[in-house]
This record gives structure tokens, C-alpha cells and sequence, in this order.
């Protein structure tokens, strides 16, 4: 618990526990005496999670009369008028589930993105690079004949994203809104009880805000004092050591390489001629997961998870050597891999990589495709676990990385921070329908509860189909992940239920 | 601990207190401590409200509750818990039958916050607060929730607990506005003296039945189990409550029926040792309990003793327009409170009366 004066901990805290607690009293930053604005939210972060949580609250006839700011360090106003080539896509893509789809459709966001460049999918297909076991997600099964076919999920690049948000925030107006573009928080503290009888604030965080960039010595600090304050400022949210929560978590020592590759022509076309699929290879000789996910005009996204030397290595290849390597994930043995992974980087051109891949593609049967990579577009993050011991505290609530960062082989990550949103949004709605003080622990709770547990369950399930899928060889468990995903895939009810979770509903 | 400041007191609950020997009330005001207030206090209050409803135990007993009142996961929990569902109560009377517009030239007087609320026995403000903060700070405003409040009275005999009332309110600015403007109003009183201090007559005896309606909506949550059947009966007491609303206006409720059922929820299971009670013990007697055909019945007879006059009697004619209300509440573990239609008789349920034109 942070340290909050012990006048204010009076009603909350019995008197024994109160010595302890008020002893450290937080005293940072400058001190000045003019009193804070004070808003009813005061949202740290312009990330989805932090916008989305935003633009819920715009949204709603009940929530949109509440006075809210938005802090973010970059230029909101780059986001607002982001804008990409029909052929070019951006190297950060996101999967939606349907659930966070109809979320974005409920707020009136989806209208605000840029549909031509959003691309759903309705297949799904797995497979274990070491057995080759395989397992389908589709709604085949429950799709009658003829129909189009459900959607697995849809592919959206997290800028289209970002700016679609902020275009429905836009719209909402500028009453009791602020956005705080290119500006910092320098420090929170909690406010002081005033002296002249108003109110007391001594329990309120209050933040010093700065603008950077350009001109930003001439303008001084200000300082807003917030009835709830939102943490979505990502892992290492400094809201969540005001808050001081603690988190546990380990990185996965894995990188994820990312990559928009444009695709070949099929040589079929899919039938139906709109339905798209999305490939993932577990390959447990390498670390992780390799994924392709659809983008439209016959684009793809690569996420491929791997250790920090791997993916050291094929971000230092030249593009034809690590295309070769990309299409070698989706085809060769984990022994071929292991050997083009050792072999010294090319020099000269035509490079060796591609000579191998196309002598031991003669030996392997074979698949379609020889994609192209965008310029620019390789990339690599560090893959890493964690969780907040609790997302709120007095007046204190944290949403999306703030809360929980999890492994991305499922593609859920963006898709808890927006359920989070949601449940937060419809929380603080419920608070001001009933009189509640949005920021107090009995309306917090009911967030915090509706998501620790479910957001802990899914990331655990990434974290334990990771650790299943790191185990090379074949050894009892490679055995038991095999006939696991092969029952699965021929037990219609059971795949279902999986599909059904993974949507969100 | 920090020092408490003198409050300003409002000139009416100044006037109901000029009885009370001033000298007590500092003493009173500075212990929060548990044990101590019960006893200071106890004998500041009988002595100021000696013809009142309030029962010296009940008095002492919330009193030692008074420092964690505000303590979310305190003694008060599950009244914490309870207090969104009085909000849905009153939505669902107001939406049933709304009281008439005091001022008929606006047209949307039906949205607007134009209600005058009292809660009697108001505690440390859970309730009351929380109406507080729906109050628009531009009266002109739609009201923002469907209680459409545009003023609350609250009134608690223990100067401990409107202490730690007043001080809790000012840690939200919306509310320390509406204290400081006087929409908001915490007075250390009963509803006796309250009804004294709005009648014509300066004579305490025959005040009560001549006093000035003053209210649209009276709340009494959780208090009819609590007043003292030594000095008054919840007959009465219904009646005083009743006299305080305006024609038209609702009286709404909560408590506790006095069943088998509720015998075993409330006194066995809800006051057990922790982890088991959720609720401190000796906070309920299970002989106060109320039935709802029983309240139903003292709030028929109420109303005709409110409308007693000075020479006239308020016979049958004081029913015409009267409503009755009554909805079951259960709490389950982990789920919270749920409202449960024909749960009345199970233990706690919330009550209507609204007062005929």
C-alpha cells in the first residue's frame, strides 16, 4: 500500500494498524501551494488499453459528463493523422478476438478505423514442428453448408488501431476532456487536506505533469489531482510503484522477430474465395512458436518466437537469407533448422541459405509460397511474464500491460488490456448510476474481481503451452502434446469450447 | 492523530442543540477511539434528546463502530455493499409513482433533480453521501441518475458518527461543495427536534403533530430495528417519519423481518465469530425485527396520525392515494446483495410508503 497521511487512513485503517502505515509519508517533487485541477479520471498511457478505456467512457450517456485527461508522452497528434500505403503495413499487428471487436463496435470505434486495412480470418491451423501433429480451428463444424464461414479472429495493425480511438474521442467532443499529448508525469504524490476548510485531499494522488519536445522549457509544470488515476502505461508503469503494487513475473529469455511479408499468389485459391488462414509451427528446437497471420491485399505479419541468439542471427541475415529461414520454419525439420541456424552469415549473392532451403525442400514435401519482406519491417521484442499482485488500490486502478504482460503465442495480450477497459468503463459506470465515488475500493473491487482471475487463467495457459512446447526431442512429453492436440482436433465438442474461450465470450 | 477542526455549524442544528451544555462537545469530538466516545457521548445525548426515539445502547453500540465506518473491508462491510441496491429501491419507487413537481412551469420536471431528501439515522454518511454526490452542482442540469436529488438532510443522534460523517465528506470535492452550499446537510439530531425546530409553536409537546412537511423522499434504512421501545414505538416513530414528507412524497425503508429463517441468518450465522459472521455482534436484537404486514399496518395508522391537526382528526380519507412497496434482499457470499421478489419473510427486505396527495 502506498503511504497515505494518516488523517485520511483514519476511516479506513483500525487504529494499531494505522502507526505503521502512516509512517513513511511520500514527499517528492515540488511542493506548490496553488491547488490541483481536479478531474474524475486522469488516465496515464494513450496506448489502446489507455484510449479505449477513454473512449468507453466517452461513449456512454452516463460516463460522458465525467471530467477526464489522458497523459502520453508522444505526439497524439502524429497517431491522429497516421497514414500508410494500400501495400504497406506496419510491423505491429494485433490480433482482435470477437469479443473485443463487438467492444470497439459497442463504443462506436470500429467505425473509425480503416477497414481496407483489416483483415478477419476464419482458419486456423496448428502444428507441432516436431511431430507434425496438427490440430484445425475453424467453426466448420458448427457453420451450416453454404453459409460464409465465422470468424476466427481479425488482423489490425495497432496504429489503425490507435488512431481509429482517438477519432472516436475526437468525435465525442472537447467538453470535460483533456488530452495531455507529449507530456510526462514528473511525479505523484498524494495531495494535502486544505486548509481553509475545502476539501481534503490528503488520500488523492496528485500528478506533476511537464510537457517535452519543443518549447518545453518555457512552459512550467502543472499539477492535476485525479479521483480515479488509470495506469495503461505499460510494464514498467510508473502509476503501479505510486500505487506500490508489487509484480512477479520472469522473462522467458525468447524474442519475438516481426516481420510484414507479402505473399505469393496461391497456386489454389481458397475456397471461399474471402476465407483467410492463419499458420502457427511450434518448433521446440528453436524456443518457440513460428506464426503467420493474414493482412489483406495478400499480405502477411510474422511473429516468430525464438531465443535472443536466434533472433540476433536472422535479424543480421540479408532479406534473401532470411526468407530462406522463413520458409525453412514452415517446412524443414527441427535437425535442418538447427543446421542453417550455425551457418556463418552470406557474404555473397545468391545466398547459401536459399541453396539449401531449395536442396532440402527436394526432400520434403512440399508447400506453396515464397514471400517477399517489406522494407524495414524486422524487428524483435523480448518476451516476458507478468502479473500485478492486485490492479487497484485507493483511487488507483491498473489496466492492460500495467496489470499483466503475457507470452503473445496465443495473441491475447491487446485483447486482455481492452476486456480489462471494458470492465473498468462498465464498472465506473455502475459507480456513478449508484452515488459511488468511482475511485473508492468497494467500486474498484468489483473490476478487480471480474478480471485478476481471468487474465491469470489465460496467461497461465500461454505460459504452460509455452513450457509444453520448449521440450525437443521425443520424450513423454512431446508424446502427450501430440495425442493431446490430435484428440482434440477429432473432438468436435472439446475443440469448440476451446474456440469458444479463446473468442472471449 | 490530527487535531479535528471546530466544524461550522448550521444555524439550525445550532438552535435543536442549544439545550446541550457545550462544554461536551470537544470531549466528544476528539475521541475516535472505540471505548472512550460511548461513554462521553452517551451522556451528552440523553441529555440533549430526553424525549427522543434514540435507545442509549443502540447509541453506544454504533458509536464503537464509529472508527472503522468508512473501512471498506471493516465491521460495515456489508452495509457498504448493500447501499447500490437502496439507490435501485428509490429509482423503482420513483419510476413507479414520482412525487408531483414543486415547480409544474418547467416542463421536463419529470428528469430534473428537483427532490428534497432526508435520511434519518443516517450513521456515518454511507447513504447519505452517496445521494450527496448525485446531486448536480448546476441545479438547472438533468438529473444524472434517476434519484433526482437536489438536497439531503441528514440527521444521526451520535456526535461521534456525524463527525466522522462530516469529516469523511470532505475528502470528495463534490460533496465538500455541497456541505459548504448547504444542499448537503449532516445535523447531530433526532427527528423529533427536527420536527420541533420546523413548527410554528415553540412548545415541544404540541410541535410534533403541527410541524411543516418539508421532504419529498424520507429514507430509514436499517434504523426501525434500532429505536428504543422504552421511550417510543416504532408506531410512533413511523408517524414522526411520515409528518416530515411532503403529500405525495415517499417514505422508503429497510429492515429486518423477524422469522425462523431470519433468526438463523442474521443471529446465528451473520453475528458469528469471524470468518463465518459478517456482521459485529449485538449490532441486531432479534425481538425489534420487523414483519412487513406489521409495517405495513403502522404505516397505514401513521399516515392518519400524520394527518392529525391541532382540532381535526385524519381518519381513512389520509389513505387515499397511498402506496405500498416491499422487496426481499439476500446476500450471498461472493455474489453480494441480490433483491429476490417474496424473499421478505427470509430476513432483510426494503419498504415503501408513499404519501396519498
Amino acid at each position: 500500500m502506498r503511504p497515505i497521511p494518516r488523517a485520511a487512513l483514519r476511516p479506513y485503517v483500525c487504529p494499531s494498524c494505522r502507526h505503521g502505515v502512516g509512517a513513511g509519508r511520500r514527499r517528492f517533487g515540488t511542493q506548490t501551494n496553488q491547488a490541483p485541477d481536479i478531474y474524475d479520471v486522469v488516465c496515464v498511457g494513450g496506448g489502446p488499453a489507455g484510449l479505449g478505456l477513454l473512449a468507453a467512457l466517452r461513449a456512454s450517456p452516463i460516463t460522458s459528463k465525467l471530467k477526464v485527461a489522458l497523459i502520453e508522452s508522444q505526439d497524439l497528434n502524429k497517431a491522429r493523422s497516421w497514414k500508410m500505403d494500400s501495400a504497406q503495413f506496419s510491423n505491429r499487428v494485433s490480433s482482435l478476438t470477437p469479443s473485443s471487436k463487438a467492444f470497439l463496435q459497442k463504443i462506436g470505434a470500429w467505425e473509425h478505423l480503416d477497414i481496407q486495412r483489416v483483415q478477419d480470418y476464419q482458419e486456423m491451423q496448428v502444428w507441432d514442428g516436431e511431430t507434425g501433429s496438427r490440430i484445425s480451428f475453424d467453426w466448420s463444424m458448427e457453420t451450416p453448408a453454404f453459409e460464409a464461414m465465422r470468424t476466427v479472429a481479425t488482423m489490425t495493425e495497432n496504429s489503425n488501431l490507435v488512431r481509429g480511438l482517438l477519432g472516436r474521442i475526437t468525435a465525442s467532443g472537447e467538453e470535460n476532456l483533456t488530452l495531455f499529448s507529449n507530456t510526462t508525469v514528473a511525479g505523484i504524490e498524494n495531495g494535502s487536506d486544505s486548509p481553509t476548510n475545502g476539501p481534503d485531499l490528503s488520500a488523492w494522488p496528485v500528478l506533476s505533469i511537464k510537457p517535452t519536445g519543443a518549447g518545453a522549457e518555457a512552459q512550467s509544470s502543472s499539477r492535476i489531482a485525479a479521483r480515479l488515476l488509470v495506469g495503461a502505461d505499460g510494464i514498467n508503469s510508473p502509476v503501479r510503484s505510486f500505487a506500490d503494487i508489487t509484480t512477479q513475473g520472469w522473462d522467458y529469455n525468447r524474442h519475438g522477430i516481426v516481420a510484414t511479408l507479402a505473399l505469393a499468389d496461391p497456386e489454389t485459391p481458397p475456397f471461399p474465395a474471402n476465407m483467410r488462414t492463419a499458420y502457427q509451427r511450434f518448433l521446440p528446437a528453436l524456443g518457440g512458436p513460428i506464426a503467420l497471420l493474414p493482412l489483406p491485399n495478400n499480405h502477411a505479419t510474422l511473429v516468430w518466437s525464438t531465443t535472443p541468439e536466434h533472433a540476433a542471427y536472422l535479424k543480421s541475415l540479408p532479406t534473401p537469407a532470411f526468407l530462406a529461414m522463413v520458409n525453412a520454419a514452415f517446412r524443414l525439420s527441427g535437425t535442418d533448422l538447427k543446421y542453417m541456424m550455425g551457418m556463418a552469415p552470406p557474404s555473397s549473392d545468391p545466398s547459401p541459405h536459399e541453396d539449401e532451403l531449395s536442396w532440402r525442400l527436394q526432400h520434403t514435401p512440399s508447400l506453396h509460397t515464397s514471400p517477399r519482406v517489406q522494407a524495414g519491417t524486422v524487428a524483435s521484442f523480448p518476451l516476458r511474464f507478468r502479473h500485478a499482485a492486485q490492479y487497484i488500490s485507493p483511487r488507483v486502478a491498473l489496466v492492460g500491460d500495467a496489470a499483466h504482460v503475457i507470452h503473445p503465442l496465443a495473441g491475447q495480450g491487446l485483447n486482455l488490456g481492452l476486456a480489462d477497459v471494458a470492465a473498468l468503463s462498465q464498472t465506473i459506470e455502475y459507480a456513478v448510476s449508484h452515488g459511488m465515488d468511482i475511485g473508492d475500493l468497494l467500486t474498484l473491487e468489483r473490476y478487480s474481481s471480474e478480471r485478476y482471475l481471468t487474465n491469470a487463467k489465460i496467461g497461465g495457459a500461454c505460459d504452460l503451452l509455452h513450457k509444453m512446447y520448449n521440450i525437443p526431442g521425443h520424450g513423454p512429453v512431446t508424446w502427450a502434446r501430440s495425442l493431446g492436440l490430435d484428440v482434440i482436433d477429432k473432438l468436435p465438442f472439446v475443440k469448440s469450447f476451446l474456440m469458444k474461450n479463446a473468442e472471449g465470450y | 492523530m490530527a487535531s479535528i477542526r471546530p466544524q461550522s455549524i448550521p444555524l439550525r442544528a445550532l438552535r435543536t442543540l442549544r439545550t446541550a451544555p457545550t462544554a461536551t462537545r470537544p470531549s466528544c469530538q476528539l475521541h475516535i477511539s472505540p471505548l472512550l466516545p460511548a461513554v462521553s457521548c452517551r451522556t451528552a445525548t440523553i441529555r440533549k434528546h430526553s424525549t427522543s426515539s434514540v435507545s442509549p445502547d443502540e447509541l453506544s453500540h454504533f458509536s464503537a463502530l464509529a472508527s472503522s465506518w468508512w473501512d471498506p473491508m471493516g465491521p460495515s462491510r456489508i452495509l457498504h455493499l448493500m447501499n447500490p441496491l437502496r439507490h435501485e429501491f428509490i429509482a423503482s419507487c420513483l419510476a413507479e409513482s414520482p412525487p408531483p413537481s414543486t415547480d409544474s412551469q418547467s416542463p421536463n420536471a419529470s428528469s430534473a433533480a428537483n427532490l428534497h431528501y432526508m435520511d434519518i439515522g443516517c450513521g456515518g454518511g454511507i447513504f447519505a453521501e452517496s445521494l450527496a454526490r448525485t446531486i448536480p452542482l448546476d441545479p438547472s442540469a438533468p438529473a444524472p441518475t434517476a434519484t433526482r436529488a437536489a438536497s439531503m438532510t441528514a440527521i444521526d443522534p451520535s456526535t461521534t458518527l456525524i463527525q466522522i460523517a462530516r469529516e469523511h465528506a470532505r475528502m470528495d470535492p463534490t460533496v465538500n461543495a455541497h456541505l459548504r452550499s448547504g444542499k448537503f446537510k449532516y445535523l447531530n439530531t433526532t427527528l423529533e427536534d427536527v420536527l420541533a425546530s420546523s413548527s410554528p409553536s415553540s412548545d415541544s409537546t404540541l410541535s410534533a403533530t403541527t410541524a411543516h412537511p418539508q421532504f419529498d423522499m424520507v429514507t430509514l434504512f436499517e434504523v426501525i430495528e434500532h429505536i428504543d421501545p422504552t421511550t417510543t414505538t416504532p408506531q410512533a416513530f413511523l408517524s414522526n417519519c411520515l409528518r416530515a414528507l411532503k403529500p405525495g412524497g415517499w417514505l422508503v425503508g429497510s429492515t429486518i423481518s423477524r422469522t425462523f429463517p431470519s433468526f438463523l441468518l442474521n443471529q446465528v450465522i451473520a453475528e458469528a465469530p469471524w470468518p463465518i459472521g459478517v456482521v459485529p455482534r449485538g449490532t441486531h436484537e432479534w425481538s425489534k425485527f420487523v414483519n412487513p404486514p406489521e409495517l405495513h399496518a403502522w404505516a397505514q395508522e401513521g399516515l392518519m396520525r400524520a394527518a392529525d391537526t391541532g382540532v381535526t382528526r385524519g381518519g381513512p380519507s389520509a389513505l387515499e392515494g397511498m402506496r405500498w412497496k416491499c422487496m426481499g434482499t439476500i446476500y450471498v457470499p461472493g455474489l453480494g446483495w441480490k433483491m429476490v421478489p417474496g424473499s421478505e419473510s427470509w430476513g432483510n427486505y426494503f419498504w415503501a410508503v408513499k404519501k396519498g396527495l
